[in-house]
């Protein structure tokens, strides 16, 4: 068995896909691919902030201070619309950037006035600012307004308040930062330690099954005189060694990364939660993975050595990514906590237990229904790899 | 020394709809079996060469497979040197070379890794695998490619490196299916004096082939087999007999015969 082990990983190793797969991967293509986006995204902000709005006003004799006001800003440009003319369609046809239109009851007054509504008119539907630098111009109008009202009614502070916001509701969280940031990310990261676990067990697999077939080296392997179930653990052993490897490497290189980033930024919080996370949680974790990664590469095995040539094999295993995704989503449901029968669903609790520890709520307790069945599940698909490798139907197909 | 009598195997037909118009005529589909070797009996002495013929399909590769222990048999024995075949696979499997025309390496191993797994996988120590791949190498001339990654030998590197590998274990009897199928002129010579030398050395060799030629060559017995039963098995100069003229006729002759 360990003889067949360590040929199938001095092979994988030897391997450069794979290994580009497994190692280069996580370490700099994703950081890379992350920081790409990141980059264009800021590109794109820095972009609208930085635009020049072209405009037009609607009832400007109405409010010829805040028209000046419009104009005297650097980051708009008025353009004129023609009276009667339809000002969605001016808008939609790009003519402006946005329309405001003032009503003749705009002063600043409010008492007197009642409520002023001015409507703008914009194509909301992408990144823009209008709003944001239009409520810069126009606040100073309504907080004037205000406060001649105010004063005009002879309120003091406390009622100003009172008047602004008669009821106001307080929120005190009980939760600290852990549980609460556990909650909102901890659903999260189960699936990508899982999808990642499943990728890299995935090419050794095609590889070990599928590609003694294509190779023709299977037959021979298979007269040679090694028990089977042997052979099959030492295929299944490497398999389980890559999926776990690769997920290690992807989990430590997040790590590093999220911490260089947090540095370099001085986000503090991301290294509170990340140094709040113990280390037993840590290696309670990856052990919980065992059992899981084993489950994924049974599956994959007996995929692979049934499928007659790696391209087969690959059409095979696509779909499990999407069926990996179920018990995941099933953990992110609302109401579905680590309790009862959900600790017995293989994935689904590990999932949970993976966001509990994250939280820092764990109820160790479940650890040993969460073990027991997953490692049933698992020790199930590995006896069916195990038979499965003894069908001359799968073999020689 | 081996003995096949009576050797068959049925395989389940999963959709018979697939069948080809050949395949459904053949009167070896029996409802939703197809009954590829149905009755196949012969043996071979040491020191003995034994040719396996037939047209395709006639159960050849099959037979070689069940003899190889890759496929069990439905029915029928297999005797090397006394042990069992189908009783005793793993003791059985000490004792068999198998190689065929498409068999591979692993490419990513080098030439002498590749023939050390399965002398590892055949509980040979260390210095045993050592000795005998420099023996080996000696003889088919490999020692330039020996200690070079697989994936980029010629044919005949390639086909060097699995004979030393279906060999390192000193087999007593070796099997091979149509083992110069596809091989360059040079390349097939290098498995026919391989052939020869195992005939020297007194290990019984059975080969398939479709190459009448490589039969005169080296053969010492002649086994034919049709639709998965033994149409004629005995000496070589009772098949050349079989009809006046060449091998090919003889050929003709034993399979009409029995039609």
């Amino acid at each position: 068995m360990w003889k067949v082990m360590l040929k199938e990983i001095k092979e994988l190793l030897r391997d450069r896909k794979t290994l580009f797969f497994m190692v280069a991967l996580p370490i700099l293509v994703f950081p890379l691919l992350i920081g790409v986006v990141m980059f264009f995204a800021g590109q794109a902000v820095d972009k609208a902030e930085n635009k020049v709005l072209d405009y037009a006003v609607v009832g400007a004799q109405y409010a010829p201070a805040l028209v000046e006001d419009l104009a005297a800003s650097d980051l708009f440009n008025q353009v004129m619309i023609d009276e009667g003319e339809d000002i969605a369609t001016f808008v939609k046809s790009e003519q402006a950037d946005f329309v405001l239109v003032i009503p003749d009851n705009f002063s600043e007054d409010a008492l007197q006035s009642g409520q002023i509504e001015l409507s703008l008119y914009l194509n909301d539907a992408g990144l823009n600012m209008v709003r944001r630098r239009l409520d810069k111009i126009v606040d100073v109008y309504a907080e004037r307004s205000q406060q001649k009202a105010f004063a005009s009614l002879e309120l003091d502070e406390s009622q100003q308040q009172a008047l602004i916001e008669p009821i106001v509701i307080k929120k005190v969280d009980v939760a600290d930062k852990r549980e609460n940031w556990g909650e909102k990310i901890g659903g999260m990261i189960p699936y990508f330690i899982f999808m990642l676990c499943l990728q890299g067990a995935m090419i050794p697999a095609t590889d070990l099954g599928a590609g003694e077939k294509e190779r023709g080296t299977l037959e021979t392997l298979l007269i040679s005189p090694i028990e089977r179930h042997k052979l099959v653990l030492g295929k299944f052993l490497t398999i389980a060694l890559a999926g776990a490897t690769s997920a290690l490497i992807t989990v430590s290189s997040m790590a590093v990364w999220g911490l260089v980033i947090s540095q370099g930024m001085a986000i503090k919080m991301v290294s509170e939660f990340m140094s709040a996370i113990n280390a037993i949680d840590f290696v309670l974790m990856f052990l919980m993975l065992v059992p899981v990664v084993a489950i994924f590469s049974a599956v994959l095995l007996s995929l692979s050595i049934y499928a007659r040539s790696f391209k087969e094999a690959q059409g095979y295993m696509t779909p499990l990514v999407f069926a990996v995704i179920v018990p995941v989503m099933l953990a992110m449901l609302p109401g579905v906590e680590l309790k009862g029968g959900w600790a017995w669903v293989p994935l689904t609790n590990v999932a949970l237990a993976i966001k509990e520890l994250i939280k820092g709520t764990m109820d160790y307790f479940q650890l040993f229904a969460i073990f027991s069945s997953t490692a049933v599940i698992a020790g199930a698909l590995l006896y069916f790899c195990v038979f499965w490798f003894n069908k001359e139907k799968v073999l020689f197909r | 020394m081996i003995e096949i009598s009576n050797l068959a195997k049925k395989f389940a037909v999963e959709n018979p709809k697939k069948l080809s118009d050949q395949e459904k005529k053949d009167h070896r589909l029996k409802g939703r079996f197809f009954h590829s070797v149905q009755d196949v009996s012969f043996y071979c002495e040491s020191g003995e060469v034994l040719g396996l013929l037939g047209p395709n399909g006639a159960g050849k590769t099959t037979t070689l497979r069940m003899l190889s222990t890759a496929l069990t048999p439905d029915s029928g024995e297999i005797i090397i040197n006394g042990t069992n075949v189908v009783t005793k696979p793993v003791v059985a499997r000490q004792m068999i070379g198998f190689l065929s025309g498409s068999t591979g390496l692993y490419g990513r191993l080098t030439g002498r890794e590749n023939i050390a797994y399965f002398g590892q996988l055949h509980g040979m120590s260390e210095e045993q695998i050592d000795a005998k791949i420099s023996e080996l190498a000696d003889i088919l001339d490999m020692h330039t490619f020996l200690d070079r990654r697989s994936e980029n030998f010629s044919t005949g590197m390639k086909q060097k490196t699995a004979i030393a590998r279906a060999v390192v274990h000193d087999p007593k009897v070796v099997i091979l299916d149509e083992p110069t199928t596809g091989l360059d002129i040079m390349a097939a010579q290098t498995v026919l004096d391989f052939i020869r030398r195992l005939k020297d050395q007194g290990v019984p060799v059975i080969f398939s082939t479709h190459h009448l030629d490589e039969v005169a060559e080296l053969c010492d017995r002649v086994t034919v087999i049709h639709h998965g039963k033994t149409h004629f098995s005995d000496s070589f100069d009772a098949f050349k007999a079989q009809a006046e003229g060449s091998l090919h006729k003889s050929f003709m002759h034993v399979i009409n015969q029995g039609a």
